[in-house]
């Protein structure tokens, strides 16, 4: 079965990649690179009529958010930070931008909002947003608590105040005909959508921000040692206020991008998100203690994921399996990373 | 009953090869029952590693021990508990949630089908407490208790188990002179109920005060063991000690400029005591004092990294708040522990060389990596790192080369002033030459540079002045030459000048 392939694969890649010259980080993403490809060709042959290129493209384009909110918990992940709030973000930011959108005087509450024009209500809802990825720096940073427990409760906060707003259900009427404009532009006359263009582009420029700039650096090193990283002159909390920001402003336009899509404000949106999130971060190599890890091994993770739920429920197993193989999958990534380290280390 | 007795505890040919190194060398002494014996020497001469084959922590490459006549090859610490014998180490092991009783029976209560009963324990256990320290209530919350009181209990936790020696390994360190008073009554106490205390100290009035007979080691060799009665004092001891006269390879600098470039005035915190001194352009000073002196917290309070009450004057202007500040306005600290406060271990040398110093290395904001790599490959250059490539893993290189890599990326911030804090311990003695030579050249070249260090020789070598530092304070400045007198300075950092003090 796909599970006891993935384990063939990745052992087969670690002997000829042991390479010295080549890094801990390039390796990992290698051997990620690696379980994908494999996983896929598996798949293809296992899954009747898998290998299209539109299932390929599929993959990424179905996941475009949960990727995107990868790129902002793989940086807090590897500053030594978690970021449990973006499923909640995404909920919250969809529902606001929606409430500011809404025209007023509706029949009901549900659909009254300000009337704001798409934009501002857009700039307005990115703010909620970016306020609480500012409740997370400000409670993991001043007061020290936690970033799990911190953002575990911004995640309630988040989904619960979208719940207030939309009264346990949805908001969809009442919208402004350009509202649903973005989220369902097709790119280029193919039936790309804006939303995954903007995720290659968020992809490269964080890979770029990762490997050459100083800001892409200094997470790193507060990730590998933070008490080294200040007594090098680094300011630990002003860094990781930043990739808060990040990662709650990327959430907040996903979920407006998810709201623009589906011309509704939905509080359950989003829900689990952050688990998916985390969890292609770790099946991407990416250190749960942090100071390692990087950005296209979150995005392979991402494929592995994929290729994973995909290919089951395109074989005998109910979609009712999906939570079942992601944890199998989660647990053997993360096993075989750390005993191929190990073994290199040796 | 006239046939001398049979000592507790007797070594005999013990000896613990290293790779490289002989840490100690066919030491062979005996302890008398009910004795306080206390084990001196300088860092380095072999205590801890004779400590840690009495506790089980190491294996004695040849040698045997024997306790009360038996023999004794303790594999673990559970076997050197088993033996007798029990370790107050310098980290508390008291659970602060537990009351003082729970936390002297613990891992010895009796249960019957999970649930805990009462038995002659904790009778047992609170006699030997009220034996020792009667003030302490039993069923006090441990966490409302000061640290001297906690050692306490760990004693009474010890002695209460049956252990008939009890290794001390420098217990005063972090108490104030009363705790101090009361631990010493607490040990004689002990004395009395008939178990045997090796106390570790290198404050030499306290062994002075305390002990009964004294063992010295030297470089890994026994040197005397002796009861304290028969030895003159002090000096005598410090001759012991050190045998030799200390290697004193300085010669005097004629680099030092007479400009100040660092003021700090009445620095006190919780353990610096109204510390006042200055650095010149181009010197090297040392600070020099036992562990808890203050060393450490002198060199953080100069790099912004604590906070401290006085001021810090660098160049004319204060330092700021923030070891940025620090390192912007012209310092770098080379830390005290290398592998948690100094390197990324896990990052390549390249991304520990340039992290001091970013804006050399970048355009608004995206590095230049042909400059990274080339800084990188001069530096290794330059202080002769071992390592076969930049991209190398930190953690993968020696300890004498790792703090060549924390030294290198303090050197990269083109610091004017830098603060070593024990530049070269763990350090191999071939790197510990080639840092001595890299301190030397900077300091010829302008930098002023502070060392902090417990080794004497160290200072003595490289120092143009010397802090001497005792609690906390600043006992005496010593200006290092030819006839800079080691004995006196030892004498003055171990508390002896006090003792002599009328």
């Amino acid at each position: 079965m796909s599970v006891s392939a993935s384990t063939d694969a990745m052992k087969s890649t670690v002997t000829p990649s042991s390479d010295r010259r080549v890094g801990d980080e390039t390796f990992i993403t290698m051997l990620v690179a690696c379980v994908a490809v494999g996983l896929f060709v598996v798949a293809s042959l296992a899954v009747p009529n898998f290998f299209q290129p539109l299932t390929m493209l599929n993959l990424v384009t179905n996941n475009w958010a949960v990727i995107s909110l990868g790129v902002g918990v793989t940086f807090l992940l590897v500053s030594g930070n978690f970021d449990l709030s973006v499923g909640g973000i995404v909920a919250l930011s969809g529902v606001l931008a929606v409430w500011f959108a809404q025209a007023t005087g509706g029949v009901n509450a549900l659909s009254t909002g300000f009337g704001f024009p798409t934009w501002l209500a857009i700039v307005c809802a990115l703010c909620g947003a970016l306020a609480i990825g500012a409740l997370n720096a400000l409670f993991v940073v001043r007061f020290k608590v936690p970033s799990i427990i911190v953002t575990l409760g911004t995640m309630l906060v988040a989904r619960g105040i979208a719940q207030v707003i939309t009264q346990g259900s949805q908001r969809n009427t009442n919208l402004p005909a350009d509202f649903g404009v973005l989220g369902n532009l097709t790119m280029f006359g193919t039936s790309v959508k804006l939303p995954v263009i903007g995720m290659a582009i968020l992809l490269a420029v964080a890979v770029f921000i990762e490997r050459k700039t100083v800001f892409g650096r200094l997470t790193y090193w507060i990730g590998a040692n933070p008490v080294a990283a200040r007594l090098s002159g680094i300011d630990n909390a002003w860094h990781v206020t930043k990739l808060y920001l990040f990662s709650a402003g990327v959430a907040g336009m996903v979920g407006i991008l998810l709201a623009s899509e589906f011309k509704s404000g939905f509080s359950n949106r989003g829900t689990l998100m952050e688990f998916d999130a985390l969890v292609i971060a770790l099946l991407g190599g990416v250190a749960i203690a942090g100071g390692f890890g990087s950005v296209i091994g979150m995005f392979f993770g991402a494929l592995i994921l994929g290729v994973v739920t995909t290919a089951a429920t395109g074989l005998v197993l109910s979609p009712d399996w999906q939570f079942t193989l992601k944890a199998i999958a989660v647990f053997l990534a993360v096993t075989t990373q750390t005993w191929a380290l190990a073994r290199r280390h040796r | 009953m006239t046939a001398q007795p049979t000592p507790v505890l007797q070594v005999e040919g013990l000896t613990k090869d290293f790779p490289g190194v002989r840490a100690v060398d066919d030491v062979s002494f005996s302890i008398e029952r009910s004795t306080i014996h206390c084990l001196v020497g300088e860092n380095g001469a072999g205590k801890s590693t004779l400590v840690k084959m009495l506790t089980g922590a190491l294996r004695p490459t040849s040698g045997t021990m024997t306790v009360s006549g038996a023999p004794y090859e303790p594999h673990n610490p559970n076997d050197a508990r088993r033996g007798g014998i029990a370790t107050l180490f310098q980290e508390l092991h008291v659970v602060d949630q537990l009351t003082v009783q729970e936390n002297l029976t613990l891992g010895m209560e009796r249960s019957r089908f999970g649930f805990l009963v009462s038995s002659d324990l904790d009778d047992r256990v609170v006699g030997t407490l009220a034996a020792i320290e009667p003030s302490i209530d039993p069923s006090a919350r441990v966490s409302s208790l000061s640290v001297a009181q906690k050692q306490i209990v760990e004693i009474a936790r010890a002695a209460s188990s049956g252990a008939s020696v009890i290794i001390m390994d420098e217990p005063t360190a972090a108490l104030s002179e009363r705790e101090v008073e009361r631990l010493f009554a607490v040990i004689r106490r002990l004395r009395e109920t008939d178990v045997t205390v090796i106390y570790i100290s290198h404050k030499l009035d306290e062994i002075f005060e305390l002990g009964d007979a004294v063992t010295v080691l030297r470089d890994g060799r026994h040197i005397a063991t002796r009861p304290l009665s028969q030895v003159a004092g002090p000096p005598e001891l410090i001759e012991m000690m050190i045998g030799r006269a200390v290697l004193q390879n300085y010669t005097p600098r004629t680099t030092v400029s007479e400009e100040t470039v660092l003021t700090a005035d009445g620095l006190t915190n919780d353990l610096l005591k109204d510390v006042s001194f200055h650095i010149k352009r181009g010197e090297v000073v040392g600070f020099y004092g036992l562990v808890g002196a203050g060393k450490t917290e002198i060199a953080r309070a100069l790099f912004a990294a604590d906070k401290v009450a006085g001021s810090i004057e660098f160049n004319g202007r204060p330092v700021g708040r923030s070891p940025k500040d620090a390192i912007r306005s012209g310092i770098a600290l080379v830390p005290e522990e290398r592998r948690t406060q100094g390197l990324f271990t896990s990052l390549s040398v390249r991304r520990n060389i340039s992290v001091m110093n970013t804006r050399k290395l970048s355009s608004s904001g995206v590095f230049r990596s042909a400059d990274e790599k080339a800084a990188a490959i001069e530096y290794v250059r330059k202080l002769s790192i071992a390592t076969d490539s930049i991209e190398k893993y930190a953690e993968k290189l020696s300890g004498g080369n790792q703090q060549k890599v924390v030294l290198a990326k303090c050197l990269f911030a083109d610091a004017d002033l830098l603060l070593l804090d024990e530049p070269t311990r763990g350090v191999d003695v071939g790197a510990k030459t080639e840092i001595y030579d890299i301190i030397r050249r900077l300091a010829d070249s302008g930098t002023s540079v502070a060392v902090f260090s417990s080794e004497l020789e160290e200072v003595l070598g490289i120092c143009d002045r010397i802090f001497l530092l005792v609690s906390g304070s600043l006992a005496e400045e010593v200006k290092n030459g030819p006839d800079a007198d080691a004995a006196h300075i030892l004498n003055v950092v171990t508390g002896g000048e006090r003792r002599a003090a009328p």
